[in-house]
């Protein structure tokens, strides 16, 4: 339906800055999702998009046309808000058609789009009571409806799915993804929870204190990290941070030596996954720590020196605990960053 | 250890004993003087006490055949009514604009329409009354009805202000999203999410209104634009002397219109209407 370019846009309050500098480009029909932890300006840039909010500078050109100072009716973006905003008198049935009134699509379609937007959230049965007569997640729910009964330029959701039980969140992730596809709306959506984000987006954004982090398909996020704070970020559990030195090819920190490419010199971070360790060979020379069985996997934590480094073992691994350990690295799937926490790579 | 608690219905019942001595002790009065307009007029007077009163209806005859009660009571309620519908039309909107606008003077503004009413009443009433007699609507109901619209007006406002203030701000911008107006959104959203506060502002203005009494004597100078405050203090009960009872009656009469008026801003006053409309 249309593109998003976000130019340069900030967002002070007062001597605060909520969002800095970000510029983005968002495809048409893309499915982009922010990431980042709480306060990092992601409902700021929401409303920014939405405009609920004026950025303080820079500009928003959505579907190839400036729209910075365009009043948020004028628009035409549907937003699911991180509150809900159930309009509290009306009933679940004429909040989801509210917006069909506002925006004059014929009387004869509302019915048939109201139910079929309250059954893709499992809501039918709950048309005729009012918000403050609903659980926490049929609110968000009716929320979600609401911004789906009709078809905008943009959708803007905003942690939609944060208060459902973990297998509603599920079956109504496939259904917003089916939707976005089937109805082609370029979508930006924020979430905390990462198995959200990398099952739904075309491209994730890490945030942090207001600026971009690092953007890039769900796979690059994870595999190619572009500093210290995405590496840390992404993953459960994230990516182990060990700081130490690197000399001629060789990392070295209290109790965990590994080899590394000669251009990784001096003060340095080593990042390795927890997937990437393996009980045995010599990398690591510590303590067991704890040992979390989950079902599927077993959690491994390794004292080595003063630092706790995660382990993901086989589901049947089991050890007491202050007995030692030796744990090996992947060698093919370490990183290395620098003291400003980017990411040191090689020449080529 | 053996130290019992006190059981739900003990403490039930102390409450109910304590609330229902406090409601008696403010019912007596009313009681009272409802009990004496229903007395005939020798047994009001008499210096001994009556434990049995008499029943008697002589002065409700008395009142209906020598008072026009209805003249007055259609009065009051003409220039009530008539004020709070002013006063409504006029503050809703200027609440919204105090509440959410953002304009340079906002809090001042605020803050002068409610001094307004700060002022004592004495010290407009001469300007008042010839501004009146200039257009010609001395001995009027619409006079009064203008009068009591604006002494209540900066109160309207305010309440109504105070409860617009507590309505979250996502709901009016999940409604421009939706695609609505600054008008819908005061008429669909607005209004209906501060109803009670609307509710409670209106019954106020109209109890002030109903017992205004300075400016009603002001500008009402015969029984043609009397209401009841006004009238009820005009009545001593006709040519022969001084009628307790039917005084009495009259004014429970009078206060009947405000005792449904609380009962209705009681049902109302509870702020629970947006409940549910945000997380949390
Ligand atoms: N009106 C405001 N005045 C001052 N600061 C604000 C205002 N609105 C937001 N902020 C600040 O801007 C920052 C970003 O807020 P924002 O709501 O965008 O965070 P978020 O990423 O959505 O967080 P969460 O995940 O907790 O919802 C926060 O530090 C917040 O305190
Ligand atoms: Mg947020």
């Amino acid at each position: 339906m249309a593109s998003i370019h976000l130019q340069n846009i900030e967002k002070k309050y007062g001597a605060f800055v909520g969002v800095q500098n970000m510029s983005l480009e968002i495809a048409d029909e893309e499915f982009l999702v922010l990431l980042g932890p709480s306060g990092c300006g992601k409902t700021t840039t929401m409303r920014m998009i939405a405009g609920l909010e004026l950025p303080t500078g820079g500009k928003i050109v959505i579907g190839g046309e400036e729209m910075t100072e365009i009043d948020a009716r004028d628009r035409d973006v549907a937003m699911v808000f991180q509150g809900y905003a159930l309009y509290p008198n009306m009933s679940i049935y004429e909040n989801i058609r509210f917006p069909l009134r506002m925006r004059g699509i014929p009387k004869a379609e509302h019915d048939a789009r109201i139910r079929q937007a309250a059954d893709m959230v499992e809501l039918g049965s709950f048309l005729d009571r009012k918000p403050g007569a609903l659980s926490g997640g049929q609110r968000q729910r009716a929320a979600l409806a609401r911004a789906v009964v009709r078809q905008p330029q943009v959708f803007l959701m905003d942690e939609p799915l944060s208060n459902l039980d973990a297998k509603l969140r599920q079956s109504m992730r496939v259904q917003i993804k089916h939707m976005q596809r089937q109805l082609k709306v370029t979508t930006v959506y924020v979430t905390h929870d990462q198995i959200e984000a990398m099952t739904l987006a075309d491209r994730i954004v890490i945030m942090n204190k207001g600026a971009i982090q690092q953007v890039g398909t769900p796979d690059q996020i994870y595999s190619d990290p572009a500093n210290t704070f995405v590496a840390g970020f992404i993953g459960s559990p994230p990516m182990n941070l060990i700081e130490g030195v690197a000399q001629n090819g060789r990392f070295v920190a209290p109790g965990v030596t590994a080899a590394c490419p000669g251009y990784v010199q001096g003060r340095v971070t080593l990042g390795v996954r927890p997937e990437d360790c393996h009980v045995g060979g010599d990398n690591v020379q510590g303590m067991v720590y704890g040992v979390e069985p989950t079902g599927d996997t077993t959690y491994l934590t390794v004292l080595a020196g003063t630092k706790k480094i995660e382990v993901k073992a086989a589901r049947e691994y089991r050890s007491d605990i202050d007995v030692p350990i030796s744990i090996t690295f992947d060698p093919a799937h370490l990183y290395f960053f620098g003291e400003d926490g980017q990411r040191i790579r090689g020449a080529a | 250890m053996a130290k019992a608690r006190k059981s739900r219905g003990e403490s039930m019942l102390l409450r109910y004993l304590v609330l229902g001595g406090w409601a008696l002790v403010c019912l007596l009065p009313i009681l009272w003087f409802l009990s004496i307009g229903f007395r005939p007029r020798t047994e009001v007077i008499t210096p001994q006490p009556i434990y049995w009163p008499t029943f008697s209806l002589d002065a409700w005859h008395l009142l209906m055949s020598d008072w026009p009660i209805a003249k007055y009571l259609r009065n009051s309620v003409i220039a009530v009514a008539g004020s709070v519908v002013i006063d409504l039309m006029l503050a809703i909107p200027a609440a919204y604009a105090l509440a959410r606008y953002e304009f340079k003077g906002r809090e001042d503004i605020g803050f002068y329409i409610l001094s307004t009413r700060m002022m004592a009443p004495a010290i407009v009433a001469v300007p008042i009354f010839f501004l009146f007699k200039t257009l010609g609507l001395l001995d009027s109901v619409w006079a009064l009805m203008l009068i009591y619209a604006a002494i209540n007006l900066s109160l309207v406002t305010w309440i109504i202000r105070s409860y617009m203030l507590d309505i979250p701000k996502e709901l009016e911008d999940a409604a421009r999203t939706d695609g609505a107006g600054d008008l819908t959104i005061l008429r669909e959203i607005i209004v209906p999410a501060c109803l009670p506060g609307i509710i409670t502002a209106a019954v106020i203005a109209a109890i002030f209104a109903i017992n205004e009494f300075l400016f009603t004597l002001l500008i009402a100078s015969t029984s043609n634009a009397y209401t009841m405050s006004v009238a009820l203090a005009n009545f001593t009960g006709g040519s022969d002397g001084i009628i307790y009872n039917a005084i009495a009656l009259v004014s429970f009469i009078a206060f009947v219109p405000i005792l449904i008026l609380v009962i209705l801003i009681q049902k109302h006053l509870s702020r629970g209407l947006t409940m549910g409309a945000v997380k949390g």
